[in-house]
């Protein structure tokens, strides 16, 4: 498995680079644009996949699950529990 | 006749100071870009890649890209761009139906994918930004030489983009625009928006579909500026035309919906867009309400318009004639024919539905190696569209619908068969059936039903699970329903419009 932060990265950057200097603790990539209304639902699924994990609604519409920083703790946190 | 690369390298030398292209937070001027592409169009030719060769790339919206569409018309090879998110088995059919021979990837593409073995790659492989095992980088043509190559054999005929009709699973139509079909159809919007050097023209739909490649070639005859967002949300449609003061640009109606209800959340913060001239919604006719409401807000004037892939735009209306012609898609633009055809190709009467067919100058050179395909398409000289509709007696367009079924979502077209062939691999699945859903954001989205074989058990994860796998971004169902059984009418044929009911 492989270790929840790379596999976040590597997912949000299918398209674009996230710029080097970006504070990734704080970075909203759905308000950025890495992930469209399009792309969300396969983000998601792949991502409860990889990590044999899943997400309730509430959890996908809080502003957390929208912070690189703060998803990839709530992965880390489920993957644990 | 000049070809779109004579253009290009002529008003570069016209206006070698000004700003070509917006993106983020670079900016290229004329002169560095006509540097790059000559660059570029060195390096290709020196690492091997000849005049009439194919070029497969995962394609994203920056300058890059766009030295690289100028770099393949002035060497004569063309580009077969495709969505970078799109499912494997997807890319594979698309670059074999397109007989690519050489890539141009991002490292990130290229270490996901067994390029060699997989992707079936002869020719050359050329990564974008960064080292991958021993593939050639594109940063090293910043040694080539600035002259620009020359070779006398391009006539502008060369197929310079190899598009394709659906990213789907099934077959895909590729679709071939030579350089000349580019350059006309940059012609045919710039006469009829009435674009000058003046502008500032925004491309925010991606560079791998051909509205996004016009709205940026456009410009870069001209002299104006192409502004290229690489991503779209609202917020960052409207941060990017305030940003850079844009004048003109052709969006998806899907888009514009999205950026009225963003403003009408914001509307206390006073966000004044005053930089907008004229702005035209494409792909599906915007709700009347929305766009009464969204004009003022943008303060601009507004169009709609009608097209397909192969014909480029047919119909164009602007929003004060649409008050009087409500539904309407316009009428045909200069040197555009349609006529209405029924089921056994007899032309119809005014008011009369029946498919859209269309003879225009603007017309793609061919579905490339379908040569039967692209024939069969034809009544006469008007390509059949595949799209139902009417004619008034005034000779405005009314759109019905499409003869087969789609769904689209934020302005990309889907097949439902695609998705049901993809579902019914499922073991447990008996048949299924992708259906449209309306959607206040993405205008349609795919809905699903299935139904399971008997005693067999699937849940909607699962289901979820194995769509994410094997279909694309724009195709994973945002519903899922189980059924005991699909509705049908009496000939056993399914009724997809029952489906959005039945939820």
């Amino acid at each position: 498995m492989m270790k929840v932060s790379d596999y976040i990265l590597k997912a949000l950057q299918k398209e674009y680079s996230i710029n080097s200097s970006t504070n990734l603790d704080e970075f909203n990539y759905v308000e950025n644009g890495y992930v469209d209304s399009l792309g969300m639902i396969q983000f998601i699924v792949e991502l409860e996949d990889e990590f044999n994990i899943s997400f309730s609604d509430e959890e996908i519409s809080s502003s957390e699950f929208q912070i690189v920083g703060s998803l990839i703790k709530m992965v880390e946190r489920k993957i644990n529990q | 006749m000049k070809t779109l690369a004579d253009c290009f390298y002529d008003t570069a030398f016209e206006h070698a100071e000004r700003i070509a292209v917006c993106c983020d937070d670079e900016r290229i001027t004329y002169g560095q870009l006509a540097d790059l592409v000559s660059q570029y169009s060195n390096f290709l030719l020196e690492n091997g890649i000849v005049y009439g060769d194919r070029i497969g790339i995962p394609m994203n919206n920056s300058i890059l890209s766009v030295a690289l569409i100028f770099a393949a018309a002035n060497i004569g090879v063309a580009l077969v761009p495709i969505n970078p998110t799109l499912p494997f088995e997807a890319m594979v059919s698309a670059f074999e139906a397109a007989d690519v021979k050489h890539l141009i990837a991002r490292e990130h593409f290229l270490s996901q994918h067994d390029v060699n073995n997989h992707l079936n790659i002869q020719g050359v492989v050329i990564s974008m930004d960064a080292p991958y095992k021993d593939s050639y980088l594109l940063q090293e043509a910043h040694e080539m030489s600035k002259d620009r190559p020359s070779n006398e054999k391009i006539s502008g005929e060369e197929v310079l983009i190899i598009t394709m009709t659906s990213g789907s699973t099934g077959k895909p139509k590729p679709i071939a625009l030579t350089q000349n079909n580019k350059y006309r159809r940059a012609l045919a919007h710039i006469r009829l928006y009435g674009i000058t050097s003046q502008d500032k023209v925004l491309a925010a739909t991606p560079l791998y579909h051909s509205l996004a490649e016009r709205l940026v070639i456009i410009p870069l005859l001209l002299g104006g500026t192409s502004v290229l967002l690489p991503r779209f949300t609202s917020a960052l449609w409207v941060e990017c035309v305030k940003t850079n003061q844009v004048t003109f640009s052709i969006a998806v109606s899907a888009q514009l919906n999205q950026i009225y209800n963003y403003l009408l959340q914001h509307d206390d913060k006073h966000i004044e867009i005053q930089s907008l001239r004229s702005l035209v919604s494409s792909s599906a006719l915007l709700d009347s309400t929305i766009k009464n409401k969204l004009i003022p807000m943008l303060n601009c004037d507004f169009h709609e318009m009608y097209g397909t892939s192969e014909t480029s735009t047919a119909t164009s209306i602007h929003f004060k004639e649409s008050m009087h012609k409500k539904k309407s898609v316009g009428k045909p633009l200069s040197g555009v024919s349609l006529i209405i055809l029924d089921e056994h190709e007899n032309e119809c009467e005014p008011y009369t539905i029946g498919e859209i067919a269309c003879s225009t100058e603007l017309l793609c050179h061919s579905y490339y190696n379908m040569p039967q395909t692209f024939e069969e398409s034809f009544f006469k000289n008007y390509f059949k569209t595949g799209d139902v509709g009417y004619l008034d007696d005034e000779g405005y367009l009314y759109f019905a619908g499409r003869k087969k079924e789609v769904i689209i979502t934020g302005g990309i077209n889907v097949y439902p068969q695609d998705i049901e062939e993809c579902v019914n691999r499922v073991d447990a699945v008996s048949e299924s059936a992708a259906f449209s859903s309306p959607s206040m954001r993405l205008g349609e989205v795919v809905g699903l039903a299935i139904v399971l074989k008997e005693g067999r058990e699937l849940s909607e994860k699962e289901v979820r699970s194995h769509c994410a796998k094997n279909l694309a971004d724009f195709q994973q169902p945002h519903e899922i329903v189980f059924l005991n059984d699909l509705p049908k009418n009496s000939m056993g044929k399914l009724v997809r419009s029952e489906l959005a009911t039945r939820k």
